[in-house]
Formats: C-alpha cells, structure tokens, sequence
C-alpha cells in the first residue's frame, strides 16, 4: 500500500495548512434549494391509485432533514423518485436547480452519480469487490474531474471519520460485518463529495447505542451536505435539523401498500 | 475499473466460468486443429510435383499411380516392362523420364528405385530443383540418397553404409543385408515426401531382389545410355564384383543409365512441349498392345484435392458447430449469472454506469473467456501440432511448415471473437433493461 503512506504524508500535510478534505464541496452547493418538489404524484401501475401526492416540498441548501412515517406510507418512494430510480407519475423534481425529473435515464444516472450520494437500506456493496473497490468503482463512474491523490486523500479521511481501520480497504464486501458495510456505504456515497445525501434507513438492524453512535458519525461526515433520512423511528429525529412526517407533506392521508413489480426507470 | 471488476465478477463464479473456458477452449483448439491440417495439407499437395507432364504406370487407378509414385503412400498394383518405359523414351514428343521401383523400405522410410535423371528433372514447389546438401548424386550402382529428414532423423551422412528392406512395413524380416547401400548424397529439405525417401539405383535395387544375391555394377560404367537393346547381355557377367563396389568410389564415370531392369513401378515423363501431354496421355491410354496408363499431376492432384476438399469443408463445418455450441454456452452462463446479478448491475448503474459501460462489461467478461479461451487454444494446438508432426508426415505425407497460424486462422479467431461479442449482446442488454429500483429495494 505505498500509496496510501503517499496520501497519509499529503494528508496530513494537508491538515497543516488548514485543508479540510472531508468538506469540500462543488460549486452547485451554492444553490439555495437543494431539493424542490412541484405537483409530485406517483402510482407504480398507471392504473392504481398514487402512492405520493405531494403539491410543494422544498429543503433547503445544507439542511439535514428527517423523513419519517409508517411502513408503506411512501417514504422509501420518496427517496427513490429523488435518487432518481423512479420517475414521476407527474409534476417535477428539481435537485441542486437542475430539472432532475426531466433528465434522460442516462443523464439522471451521470447526475446522480456526480452529485446524490445514496445510502440503501441494504447497502448494496458489490460483495465480490474488495472495499477499496467498491469505493473506487463510485469514483471511477461518477467521471467527476478529480485526482487519484484527492479522492485517495478523501478516502483516507473518509476511513479515519467513519472509525475504520485501513486494513479493510483489502477485504471482501461480503467478509464485512453488517456494521462495518454500513460504513463502507456511507463512505462511498461520500466519496464524490455529494452535495445531496439520500439515505435510506440504515440504521435498522442496530440497537439504541450503535445507532446513536452512527448518526454522529453521519452527520460528522456529512455536514456540508443536505442529507434527506429516511426512517420510520421517530426517536431519531433528535438528530436532524428539520422534521417532516410523510403525511405532512403528502396530500394522500392514507397509507398504502404499495404494489410490487414496480416500474422503473 | 471495468477490467477489474469483470474479472473480480469470473472468480466469483469460477467453476462455470472455468467449464465454459474449457468447452471454448476445446472448441478452438478442434477448429484451428483442422483448419491447419487443411492449409498445411493443401500446401503439400501444391508443393509435392513441378514440371511432371505425365505419370505413366500400369492400369490401376489415377489415384493410385499419383499417391504412390508422388506421395510414397502404397504402390502399383503392377510393374511396367522395360520395353515400354524405353520406347516412351523413345517417343519424339517426350524430352525426358523418371523411372521409379517401389516397394522397400529402410527403417521404415520408403525406398525408391530410380536412376540420377530424378535428381536431374524432378522439380517441387514453383519450379524448384533438388539441391543436395551434402554430396553428389549416385556415383555406383549400390549407391544411394537420402532425403533431408531421414539424415536428420537417422543421423546419416555421406559415406555410411544401409540395409535396405523388403516390404513396406516398419519391421522387416527381409533385410537386403548382402548388398549395403553406400550414402552418396543427402537432399536438401525441400517440405514434399522428398524428404522421407531413400532413393537408390534401379541397378543395385535389382541386384538386392535377385535371387542369387549378385549384382551388375561395373558393367554399366561405361555403357552408352541408350542401352535398351542390351538389356539382359550384362546379367551375369561380372557376378563376383560386390566387394569392388563397397570398396571404391567410381563417380565421375557411373553411368545409370545403362542399366536395364526387367521393369519399374512407375515412370515420370517431362514433354517437349507441354501441350502435347493430353495428346500422349490419350494415345498411351488407348494402346491396346501395350497396357498402360497415363495420368497428368495436376488434374490427379485437383481429384485428389477434390476428395479431400470435402472432407476437410465436412469437418470444418463440424468444428465451426461445435464452436458455435460453445459460444451459446458462453451466453447462457452470462444469461444464468444474470439473475444473481441484477441488483450488482443495479448498484453500479446507481453509482453512475450509464448503458454502455454496463453492456461493454458484460461483454468485457465474455471476451475475456474468449481471448483466454483462443491464447489457451493457440497454445494447445502448436504442442498437438508439434507432437503429430512425425506421425502426419510419415502415416500421411502431410509435412507441416511454415507459420501454423495463417491468413484462415486469424480469420476464424477474429470471426470467433466477433461472435463471442454478439451472443454476449443478449445477455448484456437484458442486464440493463432490467429495472433499476425493484432490485435496489430488494423487490
């Protein structure tokens, strides 16, 4: 690992003259909406009844904001019409003043790649991969214009705030504990530096202290981000620095199961 | 990146990815297999006879006076009776000939009787002559040349002493043991059944079959060359001269042409003109008194080519199936992987690969088996190559040389890698179009 020794010396070297790697962020940061929703609705079938009816929600540039609700009540929804893996039944998304939701699949893929970083409830590593690929293959499909020696540096720093130790970079995802793969995910969804954080309920297989102990983590890692939090435990709520029920900001009052074989993007 | 995880994406499922290398490999290795046997063979075949106008031998069969006479593969049914081989030499229309007596062998390789107007006319290749390495042609009656590979394979030179044997097997229980052949000359290789001869005089040939073990040798020595009327007057004249034959060298004034046999295999005859040989052809074929039979090289060899042309297209249509079979494996284990990797595609189509860059690593982890599978199969077929090699030229003639790999082979791997590229084009696409969100949320 002779790079690594490289990128701790740059690091540090870094850490000197001020530097912050872990918080740099792009220009589009400077967007005063991170997150606007016009006139949303979504059905997965066309002929069932909408899962999400919400007529305006905005989130502002920076804030943290906890999404919570009932099983089934459209909130994973949500988050995947914002990470762009469902498309809108109607009405618009607009992330970082971008039209996300009249993307092409292809652009909305480059979009969120360069700019959403997503956490999923199961993680999603690529088990076969080692965990230095994994971040790696974010980096290297993201296309973002950024050196080996930044993103090797932000990995490193990435690593150290997320308590992991640098040994794991080699290992298999699937040698990984549940514990330790929700902090791999989370420092791939950091890597690209994203100026949108999606995460969708991740700390549900944790008790109270693991838990609590990884939303400081989250948000240490993530504070020059918008992160949008997905969970259906309000205790966590504490944490974030706005609160939304997904009945608030939804027209449909009722809660829904929501049909299988979704369409897609 | 893409390299990476392709492979990565193989070792996780190594046990069908390391059988479909194998059935590909296979499947290569057979197809280039016989692709190189048919170049190779074809080559032989154009090589083999220049400059022959016409083969001329007993009624058999047209194959059969080409295949032993140019090949060395079995031998004419019959002899031709000297009288007939001196009045073709004396037909007007014919510049000169080539007597040929098969049907022994030394140590396997087959012996040809013949006199030095064979290494004087006989041409291979474009028009290329025999060369001699090492000597001179026959400078006595026992005396003998050998082709390039048998003084390779024997490690003879000029100067040492063999036996020749009766019969064409590999062991023969009648050994010539009374009349050893002194090596005046080693061939140049020239890659034709050249190579794997022992040519001898037709006069120390006769003297090893005759029954009471004598021999003519110096009789001949200064004979005329037309000595077809004298042809029995020597028989017994200087029976008691074999050991002045072994003992000392008479090149400059040996003269083989003198001798007379009582008859020859086979008989290459080189025209004036050329365009007569349909003429000659057709008025040896019809002579009634004298039964013989006439055959041109090239149309022989275009039949023969004929035969073997659909044989080598059968097992070349064969081999492409079996390609083809295995090429459809590499499709259904990319197809069978897919379901267990839907939600990995979905993962990196999450993180930023766009459509392309998911087909090209579907297809990446396809070529790889298939580049592995062709680097694999190049191999194996230089060492099965290598191996047969003395097995195809001596049961066969068929003389490998030259680049194994040629212009059809880097055909059939360019034409084998573009099909591994579209059957991987199904599986690739299905792995894209396959939604993004059901496998992300675990639906």
């Amino acid at each position: 690992m002779g790079w690594q020794r490289v990128y701790i010396v740059y690091y540090k070297l870094g850490n000197l003259v001020g530097a912050d790697v872990l918080h740099q962020k792009d220009s589009k940061s400077n967007s005063a909406l991170a997150i606007s929703v016009d006139a949303l609705t979504f059905s997965y079938t066309p002929d069932s009844q909408p899962v999400l009816n919400i007529p305006q929600w905005k989130v502002s540039d920076n804030q943290h904001v906890f999404l919570s609700g009932p099983s089934g009540s459209g909130k994973s929804t949500l988050l995947n019409l914002l990470s762009g893996t469902l498309t809108p039944t109607s009405g618009s998304i607009s992330l970082l003043g971008e039209s996300f939701s009249s993307l092409s699949p292809r652009q909305r893929d480059k979009f969120r790649a360069q700019h959403i970083g997503v956490v999923f409830q199961q993680f999603n590593l690529i088990p076969y991969l080692s965990v230095e690929q994994n971040i790696h293959a974010a980096v290297y499909f993201a296309q973002k214009q950024t050196t080996n020696a930044v993103t090797s540096q932000r990995l490193l720093a990435l690593l150290e705030a997320l308590r992991l130790p640098q040994s794991i970079l080699k290992q298999k995802a699937d040698a990984l504990s549940i514990g330790q793969q929700q902090r791999v995910a989370i420092a791939r969804a950091l890597i690209n530096s994203p100026e949108l954080l999606i995460v969708d309920e991740p700390t549900s297989a944790l008790d109270t202290a693991a838990r609590d102990s990884f939303m400081a983590l989250l948000k240490n890692v993530a504070k020059d981000s918008t992160m949008v939090f997905v969970s259906h435990d309000m205790g966590m709520a504490s944490h974030f620095d706005t609160t939304y029920r997904i009945d608030d900001i939804s027209a449909l009052n009722t809660t829904q199961e929501q049909a299988s074989g979704a369409s897609s993007c | 990146m893409l390299g990476t995880i392709a492979l990565e994406s193989l070792k996780r499922r190594r046990s069908t990815a390391l059988l479909t290398l194998i059935s590909i490999t296979i499947s290569i290795t057979l197809l280039l297999s016989v692709d190189i046997i048919r170049t190779q063979v074809k080559s032989s075949f154009t090589r083999t006879v220049s400059g022959v106008d016409l083969i001329v031998g007993a009624p058999s069969g047209q194959l059969n006076l080409l295949l032993s006479s140019v090949f060395n593969i079995g031998t004419p049914t019959k002899g031709i009776d000297w009288q007939s081989v001196a009045a073709l030499k004396r037909n007007r229309q014919v510049d000169w000939i080539i007597p040929l007596s098969l049907g022994d062998t030394h140590r396997g390789f087959r012996v040809v009787g013949t006199t030095n107007d064979f290494f004087e006319h006989f041409m291979y290749g474009d028009k290329q002559r025999l060369v001699f390495s090492e000597g001179q042609a026959f400078n006595r009656s026992l005396a003998t040349v050998i082709g390039a590979d048998i003084a390779e394979d024997l490690g003879y030179h000029v100067g040492d002493s063999i036996i020749i044997s009766h019969g064409l097997g590999n062991v023969s229980f009648n050994n010539h043991d009374a009349h050893p052949f002194v090596i005046s000359g080693v061939l140049q290789k020239t890659g034709t059944p050249v190579d794997k001869a022992v040519y001898v005089t037709l006069e120390g040939l006769e003297d090893a079959h005759s029954p009471n073990q004598s021999h003519r040798s110096t009789p001949t020595l200064s004979k005329p060359a037309d000595a077809h009327e004298h042809e029995h007057e020597h028989e017994h004249e200087h029976e008691h001269e074999h050991e002045h034959d072994n003992a000392k060298p008479e090149a400059e004034v040996y003269n083989n042409n003198a001798f007379s046999p009582e008859q020859v295999s086979v008989v290459m005859v080189g025209l004036k003109n050329r365009v007569t040989a349909l003429q000659l052809q057709y008025r040896i074929n019809q002579n009634k008194s004298t039964p013989l039979m006439a055959i041109l090289p090239g149309m022989a060899l275009a039949e023969l080519w004929q035969i073997m042309g659909n044989v080598e297209a059968l097992l070349l249509g064969l081999s492409a199936l079996i390609v083809a079979c295995a090429l459809i494996g590499l499709s259904t284990m990319l197809l069978a992987s897919m379901r267990e990797r839907y939600q990995e595609i979905a993962v990196l189509r999450s993180i930023g690969a766009g459509p392309g860059t998911l087909l090209l690593l579907i297809q990446l982890e396809a070529m790889l088996i298939a580049l592995f599978s062709t680097a694999l199969s190049i191999g194996l077929v230089v060492v099965i190559m290598a191996l047969a090699k003395p097995w195809l030229s001596s049961e066969y003639g068929i003389f490998l040389s030259g680049t194994l790999l040629g212009k059809s082979s880097i055909i059939i791997i360019a034409l084998m890698l573009l099909a591994t590229y579209v059957v991987s084009l199904f599986p690739a696409i299905t792995a894209y179009r396959r939604g993004l969100h059901s496998e992300l949320s675990g639906r």
